[in-house]
């Protein structure tokens, strides 16, 4: 399958930081998760493959636009869909005037056609009936929802979420759960996420990313399998395990190489997450 | 109904070329009025019937413009950038509350004191109007929607200079007035225009390299203290000060010039993230 995303080699230092260190990677169709702990360099990575900041080092082509040129930048933000860790509003603005606005930045100049086009991604992400509403008056979720419909004006092949479930309640959690899901048949979606359940529910591909390395790039399945053999039950906590917690059965739940005749458990997406970001170095007895 | 829409609006109107704010005219009467519907149906196409009521569907979803955005668009502005300009966050009534608050405060000084012969702290003040209004009108800091735009196809510039220009507009604008409150200083009244374009390019011919914050900091800072050592080197109090002399004009030309200059060279700078790091 032709790639949407193809990156190679991707190194980008903030002063004396190395937030990405030789990253490659092929995005293809489907929801793509991007995990990785506080300052792994996952909303830098998101940034340069929205072009909104050059890599120092590295190269990536998006729909085969390669954004190293000033042409090539346009063609590729004409092919985005993006919203940021923290998505800002005009709080003045309805929910319609907001997205109306985004709509223009994406050169839909044309006033009618803007506004069906405002109108439909309203309605699939279930706000048509809000639409007039001003946005300082709308719940966290709503708010979330609206800047995904302003990342789905124009139908983008490429769409980028950054942690978009941060501050949700589960409901709210789990509803836009079924939009991303919605908004990745036909497009390719980077999902940068701390929770594994978004990924175990949504993608079918994980980038793990620690110290701006990528860890693990495979299914989730295969990061599962990592953790096979490695996660026991027992009575008290394993000063031997990498990681140990109380789990509400009153047992504990050991990560790392378990003793001779432990109590073997079925491995979950986080215990492979947990064991590779330790193989990376990360903390992992903090989890 | 008092009144109908032409036929030959109604026939514009069907092949999609009525123009706002004409159309907009159109679109709501013809939600109210039955026999204009009719002489719609008679010159319209079907197909071509069709669109229009999708457009009129989609025309009475949007909501109605906020009294900034209807004043740009009666104006001439498109409808396209009055949205854009109304997102810009200076322009709104607390900033220029607080500009027609500081002028009325100098111009009130300026007039206690007829017998100057420089409206020094007008002149002074007036010129970093402009320039804190363009560095508030644009990035991550003020402008909430900083990230969206910035990866948006819009080039960062456009944007930038739809901005400039608009507060600019106000900005100088608003400092004209305030010339008019005083007429007895005649034209050493208008010092403050060239210092404000110098300024304002300055700043923001910095801004790639200093960022949106500390480059019009460091200009403002570097105005008052310029300022400052011409008030310090000044031979007599009743004189200017060398910034509003014919010289000092000069000098503020030059360097408005070279400034929009540099300031045009980097444009492609303006199209990429100015801040900090995740």
């Amino acid at each position: 399958m032709t790639p949407t995303v193809s990156a190679s080699g991707l190194s980008l230092r903030y002063g004396g930081t190395r937030a990405l260190d030789d990253v490659s990677l092929r995005l293809t169709r489907g929801v793509t998760g991007l995990l990785g702990p506080n300052g792994a360099g996952k909303t830098t990575l998101l940034r340069v493959l929205a072009t909104a900041v050059p890599p120092d080092r590295g190269a990536f082509t998006v729909l085969g636009h390669d954004p190293a040129t000033s042409r090539g930048r346009q063609d590729v933000r004409r092919s985005l869909g993006y919203l940021p860790q923290t998505p800002g509003f005009h709080p003045d603005f309805t929910a319609f005037e907001f997205v109306d606005y985004v709509a223009i930045l994406k050169e839909l100049t044309d006033r009618g056609a803007r506004h069906r086009e405002v109108r439909r991604v309203l309605e699939e992400v279930d706000l048509g009936d809000v639409r007039g509403r001003r946005i300082k008056r709308l719940s966290g979720g709503m708010r979330q929802r609206v800047a995904l419909a302003a990342a789905l004006v124009g139908d983008p092949g490429f769409l980028v979420l950054d942690e978009p479930t941060v501050g949700l309640d589960p409901e709210q959690r789990m509803r836009f759960r079924e939009l991303i899901a919605q908004a990745g048949e036909g497009r390719t979606v980077l999902l940068s996420t701390h929770q594994t359940e978004d990924v175990a529910m949504l993608c079918n591909r994980v980038v793990v990313l620690a110290g701006g390395q990528v860890r693990f790039d495979g299914t989730p399945a295969e990061l599962t399998a990592r953790a096979a053999g490695q996660v026991w039950s027992s009575t008290e906590r394993d000063p031997g395990a990498l990681a140990g917690w109380r789990t509400g059965t009153g047992s504990f739940r050991n990560l790392g190489d378990p003793p001779t005749g432990a109590d073997l458990l079925e491995p979950t997406l986080e215990d492979g997450y947990l064991l590779t970001l330790d193989g990376a170095g990360a903390e992992v007895a903090a989890a | 109904m008092t009144w109908h829409v032409s036929e030959e609006d109604l026939r514009a109107y069907a092949r999609g070329e009525l123009a706002p704010p004409v159309l907009w005219s159109a679109d709501a009467h013809l939600t109210a009025c039955a026999q204009c519907r009719g002489v719609l149906a008679d010159v319209s196409d079907p197909v071509a019937l069709d669109a229009g009521w999708e457009r009129l569907d989609a025309e009475l979803d949007a909501p109605r413009l906020g009294l900034f955005e209807s004043l740009l668009v009666r104006i001439g502005v498109a409808d396209h950038t009055a949205r854009l300009l109304a997102a810009t966050p200076v322009l709104r009534g607390s900033w220029l509350g607080s500009v027609v608050a500081v002028l009325v405060m100098t111009v009130v000084v300026a007039n206690s004191r007829p017998d100057a012969g420089t409206p020094t702290l007008f002149l002074a003040l007036a010129p970093l109007l402009p320039l804190a209004g363009v560095a508030l009108s644009y990035g991550p800091a003020l402008d909430p929607t900083y990230e969206m735009a910035v990866v948006s196809p819009t080039h960062g510039f456009r944007l930038l200079m739809i901005r400039t220009v608009a507060v600019l507009v106000a900005g100088l604008g608003l400092n004209g007035l305030a010339t008019l409150a005083l007429p007895e200083y005649g034209l050493r009244a208008l010092a403050w225009l060239l210092p404000a374009l110098a300024l304002t390019a300055t700043g923001l011919a910095l801004t790639p390299r200093l960022g949106p914050v500390l480059a019009p900091a460091l200009v403002g800072g570097s105005w008052v203290a310029l300022l400052l050592t011409a008030d310090a080197l000044r031979a007599a109090d009743g004189d200017p000060l060398a910034p509003f002399t014919a010289a000092g004009q000069g000098v503020a030309a030059a360097v408005a010039a070279l400034a929009a200059g540099l300031l045009f060279l980097l444009r492609d700078r303006f199209d990429l993230f100015n801040g900090s790091a995740a």
